[in-house]
C-alpha cells in the first residue's frame, strides 16, 4: 500500500472546493514560493517545530532527545536540524505543547479512515476530500488509491496543485478527480522562477493538458501585492485562460496573508515575504473587476 | 407544506426598522432602570380587604385590584398598548409571591440593586410601600413556607446543598411557580376571553344544579370569571385613556392612531381578534395581565408565534388591509416590549442565571399537528425582525425537521450572522417529538411542543412544573467533588454520603459506582423534597389567570394549575456538567488506574492545592493532555454517553406517582458560572471555582482540537438520546460565514448534525471584540479556529501581529 508524509488532515474546510471538505496536506513541494503560507509542507521529510511562546523552559526536551539536537543557550531554545531526525519524542514529552511534529508517514488506509469519518457532512453539502500540501501530485499513486476509495463511497475528490509535476501524474488521477484547483502564480516565466524557484513552462503545459483531457478545473491565483497583481500579469493570465477555451474561465483569487509566519519561526526558517503588507479590500476588488472585464469568471476566496 | 410567496420573502429582506421603532429603541436606551411600587400598593390593599376568604378567590381579587387601579400610560411611540410599568422599561416586585427577597430593601439608602450591575433610585413613598408589603408577606409566602417545611424534614441540608451548588436554588430565586408559561394563544385569539367567562359560568350553573360538593371547584370557576372580567376591564381602561388623549391630540396622524387603539381595545381580548393588529393587541393585554399576576421571571412566552398568528398575517397581507411594513412594525413593537422587560432578581438568581431580563421564548418552524412542516412567510418575518431589533431576548428556536425548507435555514444562518450568533438556535423536531411519544403523549399534542425559557421543550397543553418545586438542575461535577472527598462538599459539609476514601479505590469501577451512589442519594432526596413542596405551595398561592389562559383542562377539572394533576402536570430535571465529569473520570482512569503516572493521593493533593505548588502546573498540563470529549475519541465519548444514560436511569428510577416520572432535559443558559462555584479543581485540568463547560454537549473550553466536525461526531457518538434537550454551543470566527457559499455550508453542517439525531446546536459568531479578548486571554479561546483558503490555524497560536491581521480581516468583511 502507498504511504506519504502528511502534516494535517483538516475537517470543515470551506474554501477548498465545493461543500464541506476535509483537506489532506501532503508534505513536500516541487516549488518553493516566497509567499508560501504552509512552509512546513515544503520539505518532504517530517520536521520538528518549536513554538517559543508556549515554552516554559523546563528543559525536559533536552533530556529526551536521543540525538542531543536540542539546547538552550542564554535562555534561547534551539533545535540543531542537522542532528534532528524528527522522531517526535521531545514533543511527546513536552507538557506545554511547545514542540510539534510536522508530518507523519501515513498509509492510504490511515488517511481514508480519517477522512471518511466526515461522510455525514459531505452528504449534506456535496463536499468531500481535497488533497493539498505541499504538492499532492508528487504522490499521484497514493492520491489515486485514496480517490478510488472515495468514489466507492460517493465522496467527492478534489486536487489542489501547483501544476509543477509530470503530466503522467495528472493522467493517473484525472479519472478519479471531480475538480482540480490549479494554481497560476505568474505568467512571466522569469518572474515565476524568481519567486517560486522554477519556470512556468511545465505548469502552463499541464494546464492545457488537463483541460484537453476533460478535467473540471478552477484556476487559482495567490494574489501577491507587487508580484503578480500588475495589469500586465492580469492581461497575460486572462489571455492564457481564454486561449484554453470555454472550460478554463474560472479563476479564484487567493489574497496574500502572513498567517504562516509563526510556522516559519517555529521551523527557524526565513520568511522571504514576511514583512509584505496584506492587500487592501479595494485593491482586491479592483483586480477582480479587471479579470471580470476581460471575460474571466473571477471570485475572491475569503 | 404551505405555498410560499417568494416575492413576499424578498420584500421582507428589504425591511428596515421603522422610525417609530427606532424612537422606541432610543427611549429604552436612554431610560434608567426603574422600579415601580404601584403593583405592591394595590396588592397590599387587596390582601387586607380579602382576609379570611379562600386562597383561590383572594388571589383572583388581588389581580383584579391591580388591573383596575394600577397606573397605565400610553407612550408617544405606542400603537400597541399594555405594559407592566408606566415607563418604557421598568420592573415590579412581588413580595406576595416570593416574600422578603430583596435584602437591600431594609437599608436606608433609598437605593436598590435590581440588576446585575445597576441600582435604582426610589422615592421615600415607594420605599415605604414596598416595605409595607414586605412586612405583610414576609415569612408567609409559598417558597418561604416550603423552606420551613423542608427544614422540619432535613434540617439545614437544603441550604447546604444550595450553597455547594449541588442543586439550583430555584425557590429562592422567585422563578418559582413557573408552571406552564405558554398560553393558549390560539384559543385566546380565536374565541376571545368572554368565551372563557361563559365556560366558567356554565360550569358553575351545572355545579349548582347538580348540588355538587367539591367546593374548591366552585372557587376555581369563580376565580376564573373574576380574572377574565378584570383583564377585559384593563383593556377598556386603555381604550378610555386613548380616547381622552385623542381629544387633545393635535397631530392628525397620531389622533387617528389613538382612535384606532380605542376601537381595538374595546374589542380585544374580550372578543375574537379579526386582524393581525388586533391579535397582537390581544396578546399584549393578556401578556401584561399574566405578568401582573406574577411579575417574577415569568414572562409571556411567544410559543409558536408563526403558527397561531399566520392566518391573521397572511389574510391581512393578501387582502391588502395591512402593508408589510406596518405588519413588521407591529410585530417588532410586541417582540421589543416583551424582550426588554426586566424584573427584580433575587441575589441567587443573579448568580445562577446571570440575567435580569425576563426570558421569553419564540419558536418558529416545525411540523404541524399532522406532521407536515409548517414554516411560512411569518416564520421568515419573525427572524428578520429579531435580526433588526438586536435584543438579548427573546430566545428564538427553530424546530428543525427533514421538511424544513432551505430558504428558512438560509435565513436562520443569516440571522445568526446579524445577531452574532445564537439566534435562532436549532432544535431537532423529530428527536423532541419522539421523546414525547415515548412518554405516552399523543402525536398531535406532541407536535405542538415549543421552548420554555431557553431550550426546555414543553407542551403548551400541559402544566410544566420544571423548577417550580425546588427542583431544576443537579450539578454532577459537584457530585464528583463529593466522591473525591468522601461525601464532603466544597464548604466542608457532609452533604453527600460517605462513599469511601478514593485512595482506597481498587479500580475505575469503584470510582464510577461511588459517583452513581452520590447521584442517587442527592437526586432522590431532592425529588422527595419536591413532593413536600407540592403539598405546601398551593396552601399559600394560586395562579387563576395563568391557569385559565394556559391549560384547557383546568377549566374542566375546576383546579388551579399550581395543584399538580396526574393528567396534565409535567415534571422535568436537568442533570448538568456531564462532560466535565466524563473528561475528569477519563483522566483518573488513564493516569491513576491504567498508566499509573500518578497515584490517587498525588492527584487529590494536587487538586486540593488547586494545581499550585511544585508540580502543580505540570500535572495540570498532563491532565489537560488526556483524551477529551469533542475530538472523536471513542473511549471518552462513550464514557460521556454512559454517564448520561446512567444518570437518566437514576432519575427515572424515582417513583413520582401518581404523577408522571421526571423527564430529563439538559438545557443550560449561563448556569456553568454558577455551577462552577461549587466545584474544586477537577482532574480534567479545570481550576477550582472556574466555570464549568457551557451547555450539555459542548466540549471543555479549548479542548476540542480537531475542528467542528469532530465535535459533532463526538456528540453524535455519545448520543445523549435519553435527554429531551441538550445544548451544543459551537464557536466560530465570523469569517466562517462571509460568503453566500459559506452560509450554505453552515446550513449543511447543521443538517448533518440533525440528520444524525443531534438534538440541539447553537452558533456563537466570534466578532472582532471577542477576537481581541482571545488575544488577551488565550486560555479561554484555544479552540477558536481561523479558516482561510488553504490555511487554517488556532487563533491563539498566531503571533500578536498576525492576530491583528485576522482581526482586521474579519472587521472588513463583517
Amino acid at each position: 500500500m502507498n504511504s506519504a508524509v502528511i502534516t494535517n488532515i483538516q475537517g470543515y474546510s470551506i474554501h477548498d472546493g465545493p461543500g464541506i471538505r476535509t483537506v489532506v496536506f501532503f508534505k513536500g513541494c516541487s516549488l518553493s514560493c516566497q509567499w508560501c503560507a504552509n512552509p512546513e509542507c515544503i520539505s518532504g521529510k517530517p520536521q520538528m517545530g518549536f513554538i517559543e511562546v508556549l515554552c516554559h523552559g523546563c528543559g525536559k526536551c533536552i533530556e529526551t532527545c536521543p540525538n542531543n539536537a536540542i539546547s538552550i543557550d542564554e535562555d534561547k531554545h534551539r533545535i540543531d536540524y542537522s542532528r534532528c531526525e524528527a522522531c517526535g519524542k521531545c514533543g511527546d514529552n513536552c507538557n506545554y505543547g511547545a514542540l510539534v511534529k510536522y508530518g507523519d508517514l501515513m498509509t492510504v488506509d490511515e488517511v481514508w479512515d480519517a477522512v471518511k469519518r466526515d461522510k455525514m457532512f459531505y452528504d449534506t453539502s456535496n463536499g468531500g476530500v481535497t488533497v493539498s500540501g505541499g504538492e499532492p501530485l508528487l504522490h499521484a499513486p497514493f492520491v489515486r488509491e485514496l480517490f478510488e476509495l472515495c468514489r466507492g463511497e460517493q465522496i467527492g475528490a478534489c486536487v489542489e496543485t501547483c501544476g509543477f509535476v509530470d503530466s503522467d501524474a495528472f493522467l493517473e488521477v484525472i479519472p478519479m478527480t471531480d475538480l482540480f484547483l490549479f494554481d497560476l502564480k505568474h505568467l512571466d516565466s522569469d518572474t515565476h522562477k524568481l519567486y517560486t524557484g522554477h519556470n512556468n513552462d511545465k505548469i502552463l503545459k499541464n494546464a492545457a493538458f488537463i483541460i484537453e483531457h476533460g478535467a473540471d478545473v478552477v484556476f487559482r491565483q495567490p494574489l501577491i501585492p507587487g508580484v503578480n497583481d500588475s495589469p500586465i500579469n492580469i492581461e497575460a493570465t486572462a489571455g492564457f485562460l481564454k486561449n484554453l477555451g470555454e472550460k478554463a474561465l474560472r479563476l479564484e483569487l487567493m489574497p496574500f496573508h502572513r498567517m504562516g509566519r509563526n510556522k516559519y519561526k517555529a521551523l527557524d526558517m526565513e520568511y522571504p515575504l514576511g514583512e509584505l503588507d496584506i492587500m487592501d479590500f479595494e485593491d482586491l476588488e479592483a483586480v477582480k473587476k479587471a479579470y471580470i472585464d476581460r471575460g474571466i469568471s473571477c471570485t475572491i476566496s475569503r | 407544506m404551505t405555498d410560499i410567496n417568494n416575492r413576499l420573502l424578498d420584500r421582507i429582506d428589504e425591511l428596515t426598522l421603522s422610525e417609530r421603532i427606532q424612537q422606541w429603541k432610543q427611549a429604552v436606551k436612554s431610560s434608567a432602570w426603574k422600579l415601580f411600587a404601584d403593583r405592591e400598593k394595590w396588592t397590599v390593599a387587596s390582601w387586607i380587604e380579602t382576609e379570611g376568604e379562600d386562597i383561590q378567590i383572594r388571589r383572583a381579587k388581588l389581580l383584579k385590584k391591580i388591573l383596575e387601579n394600577i397606573e397605565i400610560r400610553i407612550q408617544d411611540y405606542d400603537v400597541i398598548v399594555g405594559r407592566l410599568t408606566p415607563d418604557v422599561i421598568g420592573c415590579a416586585t412581588s413580595f406576595d409571591i416570593s416574600g422578603d427577597y430583596i435584602p437591600d430593601l431594609w437599608k436606608d439608602t433609598g437605593e436598590l440593586n435590581v440588576t446585575l450591575d445597576a441600582n435604582v433610585g426610589l422615592d421615600n413613598e415607594s420605599i415605604e410601600i414596598l416595605r409595607n408589603s414586605a412586612r405583610l408577606f414576609i415569612g408567609k409566602t409559598a417558597p418561604e413556607m416550603t423552606y420551613k417545611a423542608w427544614e422540619q424534614v432535613v434540617g439545614s441540608w437544603v441550604k447546604d446543598t444550595e450553597k455547594a451548588k449541588l442543586k439550583d436554588p430555584t425557590l429562592d430565586t422567585g422563578i418559582f411557580a413557573q408552571c406552564t408559561s405558554v398560553l393558549m394563544w390560539d384559543k385566546i385569539l380565536k374565541k376571545g376571553i368572554r368565551s372563557f367567562i361563559d365556560e366558567a359560568q356554565a360550569r358553575i350553573d351545572e355545579f349548582i344544579k347538580n348540588q355538587e360538593t367539591d367546593i374548591n371547584k366552585l372557587y376555581f370557576w369563580k376565580s376564573a370569571i373574576i380574572v377574565c372580567e378584570a383583564a377585559i376591564k384593563h383593556a377598556h381602561r386603555y381604550a378610555a385613556l386613548a380616547r381622552q388623549m385623542a381629544e387633545t391630540e393635535t397631530r392628525e396622524e397620531r389622533k387617528a392612531e389613538l382612535l384606532e387603539i380605542v376601537h381595538i381595545c374595546e374589542h380585544v381580548p374580550e372578543h375574537p381578534a379579526r386582524t393581525f393588529h388586533e391579535a397582537l393587541q390581544s396578546m399584549a393585554i393578556i401578556g401584561v395581565c399574566k405578568n401582573y399576576e406574577n411579575p417574577m421571571h415569568n414572562n409571556p412566552q411567544w410559543g409558536r408565534g408563526d403558527q397561531y398568528l399566520y392566518s391573521y398575517f397572511i389574510n391581512d397581507i393578501n387582502n391588502r388591509t395591512i402593508t408589510l411594513e406596518r405588519a413588521a412594525e407591529l410585530l417588532a413593537e410586541l417582540i421589543g416590549r416583551w424582550g426588554t422587560q426586566t424584573f427584580v432578581a433575587a441575589e441567587s438568581l443573579k448568580e445562577s442565571h446571570q440575567i435580569n431580563f425576563a426570558i421569553n421564548n419564540l419558536m418558529i418552524g416545525g411540523v404541524d399537528r399532522n406532521g407536515v412542516d409548517s414554516s411560512n412567510e411569518l416564520s421568515y418575518l419573525f427572524l428578520h425582525v429579531v435580526g433588526l431589533l438586536q435584543l438579548s431576548s427573546p430566545t428564538v428556536g427553530l424546530r428543525w425537521n427533514k421538511g424544513t425548507p432551505d430558504w428558512l435555514m438560509n435565513k436562520a444562518i443569516r440571522t445568526n450572522m446579524v445577531t452574532k450568533g445564537g439566534i435562532p438556535l436549532f432544535e431537532n423536531d423529530e428527536v423532541v417529538i419522539s421523546h414525547f411519544l415515548e412518554d405516552g403523549i399523543p402525536a398531535k399534542e406532541a407536535r405542538e411542543w415549543c421552548g420554555l425559557g431557553c431550550v426546555y421543550p414543553c407542551l403548551p397543553s400541559r402544566a410544566e412544573h420544571y423548577g417550580a418545586e425546588g427542583v431544576a438542575a443537579f450539578n454532577m461535577a459537584a457530585m464528583l467533588h463529593l466522591v473525591l472527598h468522601n461525601g464532603t462538599d466544597i464548604n466542608g459539609k457532609l452533604t453527600g454520603i460517605q462513599t469511601g476514601d478514593p485512595r482506597e479505590f481498587k479500580g475505575f469501577d469503584d470510582l464510577y459506582s461511588a459517583l452513581m451512589e452520590q447521584h442517587k442519594f442527592i437526586t432522590h432526596r431532592i425529588f422527595w423534597l419536591a413532593a413536600i413542596a407540592r403539598k405546601e405551595q398551593p396552601k399559600h398561592l394560586r395562579l387563576p389567570f395563568l391557569s385559565v389562559m394556559g391549560i384547557e383542562k383546568t377549566m374542566d377539572d375546576g383546579q388551579d394549575l399550581l395543584i399538580p394533576h396526574p393528567d396534565y402536570s409535567m415534571f422535568g430535571i436537568s442533570d448538568r456538567a456531564i462532560i466535565d465529569v466524563a473528561d475528569s473520570l477519563m483522566v483518573i482512569k488513564k493516569l491513576v488506574f491504567e498508566e499509573k503516572k500518578l497515584t490517587m493521593d498525588e492527584l487529590l493533593n494536587t487538586l486540593d492545592n488547586n494545581f499550585e505548588g511544585v508540580r502543580g502546573e505540570e500535572i495540570r498540563q498532563i491532565c489537560l493532555a488526556q483524551p477529551k470529549y469533542g475530538n472523536d475519541i471513542d473511549e471518552v465519548d462513550s464514557l460521556a454517553g454512559k454517564i448520561s444514560k446512567d444518570s437518566y436511569e437514576i432519575i427515572r428510577s424515582y417513583d413520582n406517582s401518581p404523577f408522571r416520572k421526571y423527564l430529563v432535559a439538559r438545557e443550560g443558559l449561563a448556569w456553568h458560572y454558577f455551577g462552577g462555584l461549587g466545584v474544586g479543581a477537577l482532574p480534567n485540568g479545570r481550576k477550582a471555582l472556574e466555570p464549568l463547560n457551557d451547555g450539555s454537549l459542548s466540549p471543555m473550553r479549548g479542548a476540542d482540537k480537531k475542528g467542528p466536525t469532530a465535535v459533532i461526531r463526538s456528540a453524535v457518538k455519545a448520543g445523549f438520546e435519553e435527554s429531551y434537550a441538550s445544548v451544543l454551543n459551537q464557536k466560530f470566527s465570523s469569517s466562517i460565514v462571509q460568503s453566500e457559499e459559506s452560509i450554505d455550508k453552515l446550513v449543511a453542517y447543521t443538517n448533518a448534525f440533525m440528520l444524525n439525531n443531534g438534538s440541539h446546536i447553537q452558533y456563537n459568531m466570534v466578532d472582532t471584540n471577542e477576537l481581541r479578548a482571545a488575544k488577551k486571554n488565550p486560555e479561554n479561546y484555544r479552540d477558536l479556529i481561523v479558516r482561510i483558503g488553504g490555511f487554517s490555524a488556532y487563533f491563539t497560536q498566531l503571533s500578536p501581529s498576525i492576530q491583528d491581521d485576522v482581526i482586521d480581516r474579519s472587521e472588513h468583511n463583517l
